[in-house]
């Protein structure tokens, strides 16, 4: 098997990971100091930043995973 | 007889002249887009004192919003937009929309009566004009670089969109420059006054001239050749990101590619200048200069490595300026702010001067201390400590309970000796040249991943979530980093390079990615 597959396996997890990671840290920090500040910084990173990160490493790598990058040299 | 039919051309080459023309044309609008995009974020200060009076909580949070919402949500969204169109109707007249909203919207920054005259209309009719102004960008990138490469002969691609690679770093040059010039010439009080409004203003002459370059431009021949063969794209944004044999390839260049060419370009340009200016408490006017001239002499770097990309591929020198800059920043950064250091210099003691001024601002006493220091280095140094003494016992007991309020208000100022000031440049350059290495051929390398059907849509959205959201972000995640290594909310951060993590992370993660996935396109690359 080719390391661009196995390694489909790593972005998977990776971007499953950065969900909870994010969420509970946003959780933390809010609920320490729920500033106007804090609410904004962590609104943009759960609503902006996390999806796009998580969404585009599993799916990258269910692709990579799938074989889809093995033809690319 | 058999005869021999000599074939035209392919359409994608074109004369040299004619290349040239579409060049100018798009790097000259794509320039002054940039140009408009970066004096709002060069203007925040005083934006936002103009329209978003601190003493108003909705206009402070709308003061955020516009200072980072356009910079990531609102360009990806214009990409989308205008790239559909660009795809459907054609990149001349998409990308000449996006300039005159461009243009339109700046020029109507200038002329919005302050929060003082209007109220809180006014924050609020700033916010859509730079929205507009993020739309508008989301979609001129794509099409200049789409529309050029569409121009350029195989073997080229890489050189002659390397001009449009430029246009970036030449509008923060030229906006840098041009609000100096107009501070400089009504003086400090002035341009916080009114003269600001000017960058603003100008900005209607310069789209005007762009308007009348682009208008005399034709269609792309590869776009023009397809719509006559009724190949064009019925649906755009569903053939780009509904099919997996395209999403794949928008997926592998926003993670391979993109978002660390944006982490890499923000940290270079944006977070050297606010690191400077924070950190290191270099003055004003020189910081601005000195990242100036740094821009001045990298500029014709994005030149030499997009020309270098058709030679031996995109996608090593693109990695290549990725790894280095991973592994430079933090020595970088911490000679930087060693250059600044005054611990490490020599005062000259005999020049030391301490002003204390006293005056009555209403009720209250306001003590303002100024002093003056000299390094043997030829280094100057100015601190002004400005302290409040109120007679009022509700605002005595307002200090004593918030010891923020109560603490005075210190404003360092380093100006540096000639040596300090092109070693900075020196520093500021290599980030520069970091930049240039992961920017240069990118143009090429994501009109190469695409077919033209679908080609500006397609390359436009990895590129401003790149830029945009990853990038973007660098100046807000990266001062968040340096806030939470505060061992207390009221001391100053252990670490200040804590920043960097954000930019090095984003950074080698795509380096990984893209070593392992992306292909390594060269000049021997035809576009369909």
């Amino acid at each position: 098997m080719s390391i661009k597959k196995i390694l489909g396996i790593v972005w998977i997890l990776m971007g499953g990971a950065i969900i909870p990671f994010i969420v509970l840290r946003a959780i933390q920090e809010i609920g320490e100091k729920p500033t106007q500040d804090n609410w904004i910084f962590w609104s943009i990173v759960l609503i902006v930043l996390m999806p796009i990160i998580a969404l585009s490493m599993i799916l990258f790598g269910w692709y990579a995973w799938q074989g889809e990058y093995e033809m690319i040299t | 007889m058999a005869t021999t039919q000599v074939e035209p051309p392919p359409p994608q080459v074109e004369e040299t002249s004619s290349i040239q023309r579409v060049i100018i044309a798009s790097s000259v609008g794509t320039l002054i887009e940039w140009y408009d995009f970066y004096i709002f974020g060069s203007l925040a200060t005083i934006i936002s004192t103009q329209f978003f009076p601190t003493t108003n909580p909705t206009a402070a949070l709308l003061s955020t919003l516009a200072t980072f919402a356009v910079g990531f949500v609102v360009r990806p969204f214009g990409a989308l937009f205008f790239g559909r169109l660009g795809d459907l109707v054609g990149r001349k007249y998409t990308f000449l929309l996006t300039l005159i909203i461009m243009g339109g919207s700046t020029f109507a920054i200038g002329l919005v009566p302050g929060y003082a005259t209007i109220g809180v209309a006014a924050p609020v009719i700033v916010i859509v004009l730079r929205i507009l102004q993020g739309l508008a960008l989301g979609g001129e990138y794509g099409g200049a670089a789409t529309y050029v490469a569409e121009h350029s002969p195989v073997g080229r691609r890489g050189y002659f969109t390397s001009f449009i690679q430029t246009t970036a770093t030449l509008g923060l040059f030229v906006s840098l420059g041009i609000i100096l010039i107009t501070r400089q010439s009504v003086g400090v009080a002035a341009f916080n006054d009114w003269g600001w409004r000017v960058p603003f203003i100008l900005s209607v002459f310069l789209v005007a001239i762009s308007i009348y370059i682009r208008l005399r431009m034709s269609e792309s021949p590869l776009f023009s050749k397809i719509k006559k063969e009724g190949k064009t794209s019925v649906n755009p944004l569903a053939e780009s990101f509904g099919k997996k044999e395209n999403l794949k390839m928008v997926l592998l260049a926003l993670l391979g590619a993109t978002m660390g060419q944006g982490v890499v370009w923000y940290t270079g340009q944006f977070y050297a200048l606010s690191f400077l200016q924070s950190v290191c408490n270099v003055e004003y006017v020189q910081a601005n200069t000195l990242v100036g001239a740094a821009l001045l002499i990298g500029t014709p770097f994005f030149i030499v490595f997009g020309a270098l990309s058709d030679k031996i591929g995109r996608k090593w020198i693109m990695l290549s300026g990725m790894l280095i800059a991973i592994i430079a920043y933090r020595p970088i950064y911490t000679a930087m702010y060693e250059d600044t250091n005054i611990k490490n210099k020599t005062e000259v003691a005999e020049k030391t001067n301490v002003a204390v001024k006293a005056a009555m601002t209403g009720t209250d006493s306001v003590i303002t201390a100024t002093t003056l220091k000299t390094y043997t280095d030829g280094t100057s140094y100015k601190e002004v400590k400005t302290e409040t003494f109120p007679a009022d016992d509700a605002k005595k007991a307002v200090l004593a309970a918030d010891k923020k309020l109560a603490k005075p208000v210190i404003k360092k100022e380093v100006t540096l000796s000639a040596g300090g000031f092109w070693l900075m440049v020196f520093l500021v350059t290599i980030q520069v040249l970091f930049v240039t290495m992961v920017y240069g051929p990118i143009a090429a390398f994501l009109v190469e991943l695409f077919p033209t059907r679908i080609r500006y849509t397609s390359m436009s959205l990895p590129y401003h979530i790149g830029n945009g959201v990853f990038g973007g972000l660098v100046p807000l995640i990266s001062t968040r980093l340096v806030l939470a290594t505060r061992p207390a909310p009221d001391q100053p951060p252990s670490d200040l390079l804590a920043g960097l993590f954000y930019p090095i992370l984003i950074a080698g993660v795509c380096f990984v990615i893209g070593a392992i996935y992306l292909p390594n396109k060269s000049h021997d690359n035809t576009m369909e």
